[in-house]
């Protein structure tokens, strides 16, 4: 379970990352802020997706 | 330390022996794999180069469309099957092929080849680090280190870059599993924070006009010379030549439950090399055409952009530095895998100090597959040619040969021979190859035929 969330909030980690350059490109946020969330939600994928690539597989734990 | 040292032992790999059945990995694991290898710091350089050199946007497209898919029908046509067959690695079958003599001369040549490439990668990265302490980014006429910070960085990133090639295949594989989709976004990330910079509109309607006015122009940098359709297709097609038609793959390829793993090399050319190289495009474009790999992902993605330059050459230099440790590891067999990678290492440091590396890369690529590439058409020839023209295979072997004259005629003969052909560098291996296939049957076909068709260890 604990696996599959981690790889979960990964995913949307990587999601915001791609959000926050169309968002940019689109001309919905300025450069700075694009480049802080950016920063932010890259941040995140490292964290969740090294949680979810070193998790057990079929782990008991819930 | 002892006990450190026999722990690192304990990282032996099945490097000499076939891949026994129970250690082939997955598909996904080959696509995770190359997904991340091809997805490299050298791509910032690559992509960027391509604009410096002129290349119109619809050579450019075509050219990446062909040259990556002929690319992966190398791999899955030429490397993959003998990898499969034999699950050895390219070292040990050259070693039963033309000898020790030769196996000596290829793996030194490989392990120096793959050092410079991976100090290649390194001293992209380094543009990265340079950029924090405002280190200059060497010019592209540069040979030597033109500071002592760019020399402190690249030690630095080298130390770090060589301790995480000491882990081994597995570690690898898991660190690329993290990395690779995220430089892939980066890329994307990095064009996408350009384009409206370049005046790109929202709805993408002026995006072609962009491209052919303001990045793939047809204007050349200073001192570049003028690129087109066929050096783009030839580039993308032989930029990793060494490993599907020169075979170097195979210690990767063995791994692999079926030849069609070949196929899942798409993974790293097309969202690896081809995306890779138009988003480096745009992002040299948007820093006014300086080469200046560090700059140009700052610029596009801020400090993300900058740890991405880092990870991409990070995630490719490591299996580059592990190749390096395999084809050392032949030639040094009282040594533990992590010795000989850290030798590696040091060297690969040490080439990471000249910038010339990374400056004249595209022509080192070049070099590169070229000078491999002989060993590959004498593999396939052994492999498939020989037995359908009743030629003993792995005479070396069988005969207990130090070193097999043929082969090194053949391979010396055509790098003489391609070095001679008034054609431009990236065109030279593909008459190169099929003078040495054929050059390598004709020797071959005077000795002494064997009385069975199809009398080989591999299957006819």
């Amino acid at each position: 379970m604990e696996r599959k969330i981690y790889g979960l909030l990964s995913l949307v980690s990587l999601a915001l990352c791609l959000i926050f350059s169309i968002a940019h490109f689109l001309g919905a946020i300025q450069a700075s802020r694009f480049k802080l969330g950016f920063l932010l939600a890259s941040i995140a994928w490292f964290v969740f997706a090294t949680l979810w690539v070193t998790r057990p597989k079929n782990s008991t734990k819930t | 330390m002892s006990a450190l040292a026999s722990r690192l032992d304990r990282l032996y790999e099945f490097d000499r022996e076939p891949v026994t059945p129970d250690k082939l990995q997955s598909g996904a694991k080959f696509a995770g794999l190359f997904a991340g290898e091809h997805v490299a710091a050298t791509e910032f350089v690559i992509g960027a180069f391509f604009v410096l050199h002129g290349v119109l946007a619809k050579d450019l497209i075509l050219g990446l469309l062909f040259g990556n898919l002929l690319a992966v029908l190398s791999w899955t046509f030429i490397c993959a099957p003998i990898a499969v067959r034999t699950r050895l690695t390219l070292y040990w079958y050259v070693r039963k092929i033309a000898g020790p003599g030769v196996m000596v001369i290829y793996n030194i040549a490989n392990a120096v080849l793959y050092c410079i490439l991976a100090g290649a990668m390194i001293a992209v990265s380094a543009t990265a680090v340079g950029l924090t302490f405002d280190i200059k980014v060497p010019a592209l006429s540069d040979v030597f280190p033109n500071s002592l910070g760019w020399v402190l960085i690249a030690f630095g990133l080298g130390a770090a870059f060589t301790a995480l090639a000491i882990l081994g295949f597995e570690k690898l594989s898991k660190f690329a599993e993290v990395c690779s989709p995220w430089i892939f976004i980066v890329f994307i990330a990095g064009a996408l924070g350009v384009l409206p910079k370049l005046g790109v509109h929202a709805n993408l309607d002026n995006f072609w006009q962009i491209s052919k006015t303001k990045i793939w122009n047809g204007v050349t940098a200073s001192g570049q010379e003028q690129f087109g359709f066929w050096h783009i297709l030839f580039f993308a097609w032989f930029c990793n030549l060494a490993m599907h038609i020169g075979l170097s793959d195979m210690a990767i390829l063995r791994y692999a439950k079926k030849w069609t793993y070949g196929f899942f090399t798409a993974f790293g050319m097309y969202p690896g090399h081809m995306l890779a190289w138009i988003c480096s495009g745009i992002m040299v474009a948007g820093i006014g055409r300086e080469m200046n790999p560090g700059r140009m992902a700052f610029e596009a993605a801020g400090l993300a952009g900058v740890a991405g330059l880092l990870l991409a050459g990070w995630t490719t230099a490591n299996p580059t530095l592990y190749r390096a440790g395999l084809a050392l590891q032949a030639i040094t067999p009282n040594w533990p895998r992590w010795k000989i990678t850290l030798a590696a290492g040091a060297v690969t440091t040490i080439i990471a100090c000249f910038p010339i590396v990374f400056v004249k890369l595209l022509d080192y690529v070049a070099i590169y597959g070229l000078v491999l590439m002989p060993i590959g058409a004498v593999v396939f020839a052994e492999h498939w040619i020989m037995p359908l023209f009743r030629i003993e295979q792995f005479r070396a072997e069988k005969q207990k040969l130090v070193l097999s004259w043929r082969v090194l005629v053949v391979w010396v003969g055509t790098l003489v021979i391609c070095f001679f052909l008034p054609i431009h560098l990236y065109f030279r291996w593909l008459p190169g190859y099929v003078i040495a296939l054929i050059s390598y049957v004709l020797l071959r076909s005077g000795e002494k035929k064997f009385r069975k068709i199809g009398e080989s260890n591999y299957g006819a």
